[in-house]
């Protein structure tokens, strides 16, 4: 626990966990929320990963990634939960076979989903398209695509290679993709042929 | 802020054909190409229709997921939070 709120270089730790970890508290609960698509189950994972991160403010290096430093103990934090509720994570980390699928994918998606993918009103949809795609996938997508995390970021907070967050968010965008193009064709705004409104 | 331009490995002689350019495309639009990889791409992507529909369509795409992101904590979230630090001790 972080018993002296000063640091050896002066600054009060303290003041600099207020100023660089809670700032990224709405960030941190996104990304909680991506994990566990729960919204209890993500507080409780925010609120451990913010003890963790009190209690072990020590070892993080002011000038280094806040937000990365968090991502990887949230990430800890719902492994552990999980495994806790003896419920076991499968991790596909073969991209080639998810490639050559969504490939075959493409045309029919970008038909259907490229008249209605600026809609202002899209936003729930893709949420809910996000939370649907498998973890392995979704994890990557939502550091990379909503918290804006290089590919050595996300791999660092996943624990994996740059290749595999490569591959997994290829996959996971693929997957996103035909999972609006479904919703775009029930919902009414285009026909399965792909056209919009009856007209493109 | 996306830092990395990692396993930006090639050959800066290579011809980017259309193939070549939508394996990248991703790769591009998320900033982590070299510069110099970066311009090779996009210069066959500007001269090609086909990989210029593809990469306006994947460009939209991910501008459309970032526009979508959930809003932040809940102030209750906030609260619970700022309690359980006070009684670890942190002041701030």
């Amino acid at each position: 626990m972080m018993t002296d709120s000063t640091t050896a270089q002066g600054h009060d730790a303290h003041a600099d966990f207020s100023e660089l970890a809670l700032t990224a508290l709405d960030d941190v609960y996104r990304f909680a929320r991506s994990l566990t698509r729960d919204e209890a189950d993500a507080e409780d994972v925010v609120q451990e990963t913010y003890l963790r991160a009190f209690r072990s403010w020590h070892t993080f290096q002011v000038g280094t990634d806040v937000r990365r430093w968090l991502f990887t103990i949230a990430r800890n934090v719902f492994l552990r939960s999980r495994e806790r509720g003896r419920r076991e994570v499968t991790l596909d980390d073969d991209g080639s076979e998810a490639v050559d699928a969504a490939q075959a994918a493409e045309a029919w998606v970008m038909r259907g989903l490229g008249p209605i993918i600026d809609r202002a009103d899209l936003g729930p949809a893709i949420n809910r398209a996000l939370e649907g795609i498998p973890s392995t996938y979704r994890d990557a997508v939502v550091l990379v695509d909503v918290e804006d995390q290089s590919y050595e970021g996300a791999a660092e907070v996943l624990g994996i290679p740059v290749g595999t967050v490569r591959s997994r968010l290829f996959r996971g965008r693929k997957l996103l993709q035909e999972r609006l193009a479904v919703y775009a064709q029930d919902a009414g705004f285009t026909t399965p042929a792909g056209t919009s409104g009856g007209s493109e | 802020m996306k830092e990395s331009m990692s396993q930006d490995t090639h050959d800066p002689h290579d011809v980017v054909d259309c193939r070549s350019a939508m394996d990248r495309l991703f790769e591009m639009l998320d900033g982590e190409l070299t510069p110099e990889r970066e311009r090779q791409v996009r210069a066959h992507i500007v001269g090609c229709p086909g990989c210029f529909a593809h990469a306006d369509f994947e460009e939209r795409f991910l501008k459309a997921v970032r526009a979508a992101r959930l809003s932040g904590a809940s102030a209750s979230l906030r609260e619970r939070v700022l309690s359980s630090l006070r009684a670890q001790g942190w002041t701030g």
